[in-house]
């Protein structure tokens, strides 16, 4: 018999529980602002939330930032990325790089979902935003519609099953990389970006 | 440092107990995971319901895992990636190495996994010219120590700043010798730079899986630092290698048991990230991997199943059980001589290593409970210690002394009034031997015992005399 076929054999022939399956669970309910939940709860994160009246406010913003953290004007955007089409003179002096970041570079990402109940970004892999993007530099802006701030994870799984076929890697980012491993504390920025900004944008 | 084995916990746990620098971390733990998860379940609301759910949705898999297992093949299989079952540790190392031979691979990046340990994949891969790179920060350091993990989530939380400046300070020795390694935070960005370049240079990532579901055909992991995710992302070849017990119905299911895990291990709402793997990636498509493999592993967990030690199956390897137990937070992991420690370790290891391997981890227990209180999944942690003693117990492996011990006791109790004229005169001398103060410091043949105790010394009358009375 195959590994398989006598894996799944121990299984039947040893069964005695029949467990039923739980009603789904309910979590509990959302803020009645889940706009102001998810940037709460980003927060808690040790992401930085800045809320935007327009798309257009995205250059301007990014420069921002990056000035604040003595980062070198440039920002990274993936190709075919959406934000090509914006008017980046706004933001004079601000170069952008196609090329994938470096751990010190800054990069710039649409994030599809949003979750409320942790503040959590929602990022399946597709060509115009490429799943190490999210991982290579060392400070990722990301660029949310309040529209597509959902309550919970089970939300976020629903509307992307419905969307069609599943991505190769769907990720899920709550804050900064962090590690615990040196005498159980807090330090940011392990291997994934060191810091988390995100620019939500009031939808018109 | 040499790993110890189960067989050496006494002395092992004896020696731990002087250890300064895990004193200070295993105090660490009450402050930072103990707390930070009361905290979190505070701040959430009705964990109670939440662990009810978790049991329930772990319940409901395992008494389906074989048509849970055969859907999460059929899905991962249409979407292009490759499923293999092992029977036991030697099969999934060669079914691992049999991949990276076929893709060419040397490098291998590694996220962290438990289910790896278990199998002891490093060794077996170095000896078979592979190059396995650790890259959970606390990991890597263990790997350049050639330590084991002493906890589940975090594996070198026994270890002090100075101690892992001076392991990178003996293993990057292309670096400034004279460099500061005082903080943490320049440890931390050390590494960063170190293993980036792994990362970019490996022909193959591994990793483990907290979750897989079967619905859709995924396999989920958590992580902090993103490491997992460089892993799986970077190289040509991804191999994820989990055990059978993992699967649960569908991504709603995990989503329940998310909050639970990180909630028991670390005390947050959510990990930094948690990443939901599906195959590989498209032609098109800028990154992922082109080759992706999931490793199913059995080594014993089927033959748990329909026994009374079958709900430790359960288990999410939240740690939750480590950070509360009284043994473990005494003596750390090390002093188990085994890849998973404290209660949990109690309850796996005699399944794992053997009844008889096994004995000192689950005699190694107060039975005070605390563990089977914090489990998310609300496995009765000190009944699965009880089965595997009575287990050994009844194959004949306990000490004599014990058996003989149980034996006279055992007489003596099927016959009342036998045991009641011995209990009275038990008591009677205790209590003249606990003079004044109450208390027998020791007892002939007993030594051992009384090494490290007192006894109270019975006060007032039997329980069957009050019975008596009061009738």
């Amino acid at each position: 018999m195959s590994a398989r076929d006598e894996i799944l054999s121990a299984i039947r022939t040893r069964r005695v529980k029949n467990a039923p399956r739980p009603a789904r669970y309910a979590p509990p309910p959302p803020e009645s602002d889940l706009v102001k939940q998810f940037a709460d709860r980003a927060r808690r994160t040790a992401a930085e939330v800045q809320i935007l009246n327009d798309l257009s406010d995205v250059p301007a913003a990014v420069a921002d930032i990056l000035r604040g953290k003595n980062m070198e004007a440039a920002i990274h955007l993936p190709p075919h990325s959406p934000f090509a089409a914006l008017d980046w003179k706004t933001a004079p002096g601000l170069s952008l790089e196609s090329k994938s970041p470096g751990p010190d570079d800054a990069a710039l990402a649409l994030v599809p979902f949003g979750i409320a109940e942790t503040g959590t970004l929602v990022n399946p892999a597709r060509d115009s935003a490429p799943a190490s993007w999210h991982f290579r530099p060392g400070l990722e802006i990301a660029v949310i519609h309040t529209r597509d701030i959902l309550p919970h994870m089970e939300n976020v799984f629903a509307r992307i099953k419905q969307s069609g076929a599943l991505p190769h890697t769907i990720n899920f980012v709550s804050g900064p990389s962090r590690t615990g491993d040196i005498e159980q504390t807090l330090e940011l920025g392990a291997h994934g970006p060191k810091a988390l900004a995100i620019l939500i944008v009031e939808e018109a | 440092m040499t790993a110890s084995t189960p067989q050496e916990f006494p002395a092992e746990a004896h020696a731990a107990l002087s250890d300064e620098t895990l004193k200070v971390a295993l105090r660490r733990l009450k402050t930072h995971f103990a707390l930070g998860r009361q905290l979190a379940f505070t701040r959430y609301g009705d964990m109670e319901a939440l662990r009810e759910q978790g049991r329930a949705i772990r319940d409901y898999a395992l008494s389906r895992l074989d048509s849970l297992l055969e859907s999460f093949e059929r899905q991962v299989k249409s979407r292009g990636g490759q499923v293999h079952w092992a029977r036991d540790a030697k099969e999934a190392r060669d079914i691992i190495l049999k991949i990276l031979r076929e893709t060419g691979a040397k490098t291998v990046t590694k996220g962290k996994s438990m289910v790896s340990e278990e199998i002891a994949l490093n060794p077996f891969l170095e000896a078979n010219g592979m190059h396995p790179v650790e890259t959970d920060l606390g990991e890597y350091i263990i790997q350049l120590r050639k330590e084991p993990p002493s906890h589940i989530i975090a594996p070198a939380f026994h270890l002090s700043k100075e101690q892992v400046a001076e392991t990178f300070r003996e293993s990057h020795t292309e670096l400034d010798p004279r460099r500061s390694l005082e903080e943490r935070t320049t440890l931390v960005l050390e590494a960063r730079r170190m293993l980036r370049a792994q990362f970019e240079a490996a022909d193959a990532g591994i990793t483990g899986a907290n979750f897989l579901s079967a619905e859709e055909g995924a396999a989920v992991i958590v992580t902090n630092e993103g490491n997992g995710d460089l892993t799986r992302l970077l190289p040509k070849t991804h191999i994820v290698l989990t055990g059978i017990e993992k699967v649960v119905a569908d991504l709603d299911d995990v989503s329940v048991l998310l909050r639970l895990l990180t909630r028991s291990a670390t005390g947050q709402d959510i990990s930094s990230y948690v990443t939901v793997m599906l195959g590989p990636r498209n032609a098109k498509e800028a990154d992922g991997p082109e080759n992706f493999h999931i490793v199913l592993l059995d080594n014993g967990r089927s033959r748990l199943i329909g026994t009374e030690a079958e709900d430790v199956l359960r288990c999410i390897r939240c740690a939750a059980c480590l950070n509360h137990c009284p043994i473990y937070g005494a003596v750390g992991g090390h002093s188990y001589g085994a890849t998973y420690s404290g209660p949990i370790g109690a309850a796996l290891n005699p399944n794992l290593l053997g009844v008889s391997a096994a004995r000192h981890h689950t005699n190694a227990s107060t039975f005070c409970g605390r563990c089977a209180e914090v489990c998310p999944v609300k496995i009765p942690l000190p009944k699965i210690m009880r089965y595997w003693r009575a287990r050994e117990y009844a194959s004949g492996l306990a000490p004599k002394a014990m058996t003989f011990g149980l034996g006279l006791w055992a007489f003596a109790a099927k016959r009342p009034a036998l045991y009641r004229f011995f209990s009275a005169t038990v008591a009677w001398t205790l209590r003249k031997l606990g003079g004044k103060k109450g208390h027998v410091h020791a007892l002939p043949i007993m030594n051992g015992w009384f090494a490290v105790r007192d006894f109270p010394a019975p006060q007032g009358k039997s329980f069957h005399h009050l019975w008596a009375h009061r009738k």
